[in-house]
C-alpha cells in the first residue's frame, strides 16, 4: 500500500497535464461542444503520446488509465476517454479505433458520443458485443448534456467471444466514477476560487460558514469518489467498482446542484465555465442505469446468495 | 500509488482475525449497546488487553524501547480494523495506545516515560481524558479549570464533563489553566493525574448511548505534584494539538460500520428485502461510504507510515468516517422497521453507537471548518 504517486506516475501525469494544457481546457471544450462534435484532435494527441493504451501497456495498467480519465475530465475534455482507454482494452486485444461508445442494449435513451463513434460496445444481459456504425448511420441527438449523443441502431452486434458483460460493466463503472470525480473536482476548484473572490455584504462569500461547510462537504465527496475509482481500477474488484459508480453518481446528483447554487446566476451563463463540467455530469450519472442499477448490482455481488465474484 | 497488501500484512491480518474470532466467540461476540464503557466490557478489556500485550499486539506500532514491537502504521490499522469491527472490548485502551502514550513519548520526563509507557503497553491501566468543561466544548482552549502553583504542587479547582471511562480510569490526562492572564492557547498545562487524588470527584451521567459513557468530574483544592506535569508549564496546548491529530483517525469506526452493514444486509436478505430497490440503494451507498472512509483513513495512515506529521487529510477522513457510521445507523432503522426498536437489535446497536460519532473527539462542524481553511484555503469568517 502506497497512496502517493510513484515517480513514474508523477512523470506520466506531468506530461499528460502539459498535453491537456495545449489540447484541452474550457475554451477548447466550449468550441467543440458548440460544434456538436467529439474532440478527435484531442484523442489524436492523447493517442499519439500513448495515453489511451496504458491499461494494457507494460509498466502501466488500469490504475494509470484511470488517472488519465480523471485528468481528461478535469480538463473538460470532450471525448469518451473512459470507454476508449479503460473499458475497450480490458475486453479485446484487437486494435481499438479512436472514438468508442458503450451502451446497454436494454437502455432506450441516447448514448454519449454514439453519433461520433467508430465502435460501440453493446452489453446485453450476460453477453458483450461490438458494433461498427457506418458513417452517418447514427444521427446526433440534440442534448444540453453533451455533444454527439445518438441512438444506437438495434441490429445485432458482433459478439465478443469469451467476454463477460459483467467484466465490461465493472470497467465501465470505474470509468464513470473516474470521469465524475475529475469533472466534479475541477468544478469544485472553480467554485472555491469564485467563493474567495466574490464579495457580498462587504466580505468574500467564502468567509460565511454556511458556504464553507458546503464546499468542505463537496471536497470530502470528491475525495471519496476519487479514491474509490482509483482503488477499483487498481484491484479490478467488482464491488469496489460498484461502490465507486454508486457514490459518484449520487455525488454528481447533489454536487452539481450545490455548485450551481453556490455560484449563483453567473453559473447559468454560457460564458462562465461551470456548465462545461456540470452538464456532462448529468449524462454520466444516468449512464449504465445510474444509481439504481449500480446499487442493484453491488448488492447482488456482495450480499446475494450463491453469487460468484468477478475480477 | 498501489493498493496492495504485502504477504506479511495479509498474514498479520489473518492471525489477528483468527485470535479475535476465537476470543470473542468464547466471551460472546458483541459488546452490545451496554457499550465499551460498561463495567462488563471494561472488565473484559483487562483480560483481553493482557492477552494482546503478551502477543505484542497492544502497542505494536510503538518503538521497542517503550514496549512496542516496532510494527508499521499499516499493521496498526489492520489490527484496529480486525478488532474494532468485531466489537472487541478494548475501547478504553484506544486512547492510551493511540495518543496518550505517544504524547508521553514526545513530552514526558524519563520517569513519566518509564512508569506510564510500561503500564500502557502492558495493558493494565485505563485512562480518561479531562478535556471538555461545561463551558468549553468545541472551543476547548477556553477551558477554565485552574491549577495554582503552591511549592511542589498545583492546587486544582474546577470541573470536567462528558468524560468517558472515568469510573474505571486510574489516570486522567487533565488539561488545566496555569496562567489565566495569557492568551487562551497559552497558559494551558497538562497534569497526568491519578483519579484517586483527594479532591477528585466522579459523578456518573445517565445517557442514551451506553452505560458509563459520560461522567462529570469535580476538582476541589486537589493537590497534584508538579512532577505529574507533562511538558512545559503553560505550553500544554501544542502537545494536545498534536495528540488530537492522531485521535481523528483513532478507532476505525468505518470498519465497525461495514461489519454491521453486512449483518443488516444479511438480515434484509433473510427477510426477502434485498430486491427492494429502495433498500438496495441505501445499502449500496452505505457500503460505498464505508469503503471510501477506509481509503481516506488510509491516506492518513500512509502519511503516518512515512513518519510525516499529521496533515489536513485527517480532517477529511474523519468527516467521511462520521458519514459512513451515521448512514449505516440510519438505514438500519429504516430497513428493520419496528424490529429495530428492541434494545440491542442490530439497528439499535448501530444507531446508538453512531449517534455520538460526529460529536466525540471533536465535532463534525469543527472538522468542516478545518477542511475549509486548511484544505480549501477559504478565509476566516
Amino acid at each position: 500500500m502506497d497512496l502517493e504517486f510513484s515517480d513514474t506516475q508523477s512523470a506520466l501525469l506531468d506530461s499528460l497535464r502539459s498535453l491537456l494544457a495545449r489540447h484541452a481546457g474550457p475554451a477548447r471544450a466550449r468550441q467543440v461542444m458548440a460544434d456538436g462534435q467529439c474532440d478527435r484532435d484531442l484523442l489524436e494527441a492523447l493517442g499519439a503520446a500513448g495515453f489511451l493504451d496504458l491499461a494494457s501497456s507494460e509498466g502501466a495498467g488500469p490504475l494509470e488509465a484511470e488517472l488519465v480519465v480523471e485528468e481528461v475530465a478535469r480538463a473538460a475534455g470532450v471525448v469518451p476517454a473512459g470507454p476508449r482507454s479503460l473499458v475497450a482494452p480490458m475486453l479485446t486485444d484487437q486494435h481499438i479505433p479512436q472514438v468508442v461508445a458503450i451502451c446497454e442494449a436494454t437502455d432506450r435513451g441516447p448514448v454519449r458520443f454514439a453519433a461520433a463513434a467508430d465502435l460501440v460496445v453493446v452489453l446485453d444481459g450476460d453477453s458483450a458485443g461490438i458494433l461498427r456504425p457506418e458513417p452517418g448511420e447514427i444521427p446526433p441527438v440534440d442534448s444540453p448534456y453533451g455533444p454527439a449523443m445518438g441512438y444506437v441502431p438495434r441490429r445485432p452486434p458482433d459478439e465478443l467471444p469469451g467476454v463477460s458483460a459483467r467484466t465490461a460493466r465493472l470497467w465501465w463503472r470505474v470509468a464513470i466514477a473516474a470521469e465524475i470525480a475529475g469533472r466534479l473536482g475541477a468544478a469544485l476548484d472553480l467554485t472555491v476560487r469564485y467563493a474567495k473572490e466574490r464579495t457580498q455584504f462587504g466580505r468574500p462569500i467564502g468567509s460565511f460558514q454556511t458556504v464553507q461547510h458546503r464546499l468542505a462537504l463537496l471536497h470530502v465527496a470528491v475525495q471519496q469518489s476519487t479514491w474509490l475509482a482509483r482503488a477499483a481500477a487498481w484491484s479490478g474488484d467488482e464491488e469496489t467498482a460498484g461502490a465507486a459508480a454508486a457514490l459518484s453518481s449520487e455525488t454528481a446528483r447533489w454536487g452539481s446542484v450545490e455548485l450551481h447554487q453556490l455560484t449563483g446566476a453567473i453559473g447559468f451563463t454560457e460564458e462562465y465555465d461551470l456548465h462545461l463540467w456540470t452538464m456532462p455530469l448529468q449524462a454520466l450519472r444516468v449512464e449504465l442505469g445510474g444509481l439504481a442499477r449500480h446499487s442493484h448490482d453491488l448488492v447482488t455481488a456482495r450480499w446475494a446468495e450463491r453469487h460468484e465474484r468477478v475480477r | 500509488m498501489e493498493f496492495g497488501w504485502s504477504t506479511a500484512e495479509v498474514e498479520y491480518r489473518a492471525a489477528i482475525s483468527e485470535f479475535v474470532e476465537a476470543e470473542l466467540a468464547a466471551n460472546q461476540s458483541n459488546v452490545g449497546i451496554s457499550g465499551v464503557a460498561s463495567r462488563r466490557s471494561v472488565g473484559r478489556s483487562f483480560d483481553f488487553a493482557a492477552k494482546l500485550a503478551e502477543r505484542g499486539w497492544l502497542t505494536p506500532h510503538w518503538p521497542p524501547e517503550f514496549g512496542g514491537s516496532g510494527a508499521t502504521a499499516w499493521e496498526h490499522i489492520i489490527l484496529g480494523e480486525e478488532m474494532w469491527s468485531r466489537g472487541e472490548p478494548r475501547g478504553p485502551q484506544y486512547m492510551n495506545v493511540n495518543w496518550i502514550g505517544p504524547a508521553i513519548m514526545v513530552a514526558g520526563t524519563a520517569e513519566q516515560k518509564d512508569y506510564h509507557l510500561k503500564r500502557i503497553s502492558a495493558g493494565d491501566v485505563i485512562w480518561c481524558q479531562g478535556f471538555s468543561e461545561p463551558d468549553a466544548g468545541s472551543d476547548l482552549a477556553s477551558l477554565r479549570t485552574t491549577a495554582v502553583r503552591d511549592g511542589d504542587e498545583y492546587v486544582v479547582n474546577g470541573q470536567k464533563i462528558w468524560t468517558s471511562y472515568a469510573n474505571s480510569a486510574e489516570y486522567c490526562f487533565l488539561l488545566v489553566r496555569t496562567d489565566s492572564a495569557a492568551e487562551k492557547h497559552h497558559g494551558i498545562s497538562i497534569l497526568l493525574t491519578p483519579t484517586s487524588t483527594p479532591g477528585f470527584e466522579i459523578h456518573d451521567i445517565q445517557g442514551i448511548v451506553g452505560e458509563h459513557a459520560f461522567h462529570h468530574l469535580y476538582f476541589t483544592d486537589m493537590r497534584v505534584p508538579v512532577s505529574c506535569r507533562l511538558g512545559p508549564e503553560n505550553e500544554g496546548w501544542e502537545v494536545v494539538r498534536r495528540a488530537l491529530s492522531y485521535e481523528r483517525v483513532g478507532s476505525p469506526r468505518y470498519a465497525r460500520a461495514a461489519f454491521m452493514l453486512d449483518e443488516i444486509a444479511r438480515w434484509a436478505r433473510a427477510e426477502g428485502k434485498l430486491s427492494d430497490p429502495a433498500v438496495a440503494e441505501r445499502l449500496a451507498l452505505a457500503r460505498a461510504r464505508c469503503e471510501a472512509a477506509r481509503l481516506l483513513a488510509y491516506c492518513v495512515i500512509d502519511d503516518r507510515n512515512k513518519q510525516r506529521p499529521p496533515g489536513p487529510n485527517a480532517y477529511v477522513a474523519r468527516v467521511a468516517m462520521v458519514q459512513a457510521d451515521r448512514m449505516v445507523g440510519e438505514l438500519a432503522m429504516e430497513i428493520m422497521g419496528s424490529e429495530a426498536l428492541v434494545t440491542n437489535s442490530l439497528a439499535d446497536e448501530q444507531f446508538r453507537s453512531a449517534l455520538p460519532a460526529g460529536v466525540a473527539a471533536g465535532t463534525l462542524e469543527v472538522q468542516l471548518n478545518l477542511v475549509s481553511r486548511a484544505v480549501l484555503g477559504l478565509p476566516r469568517s
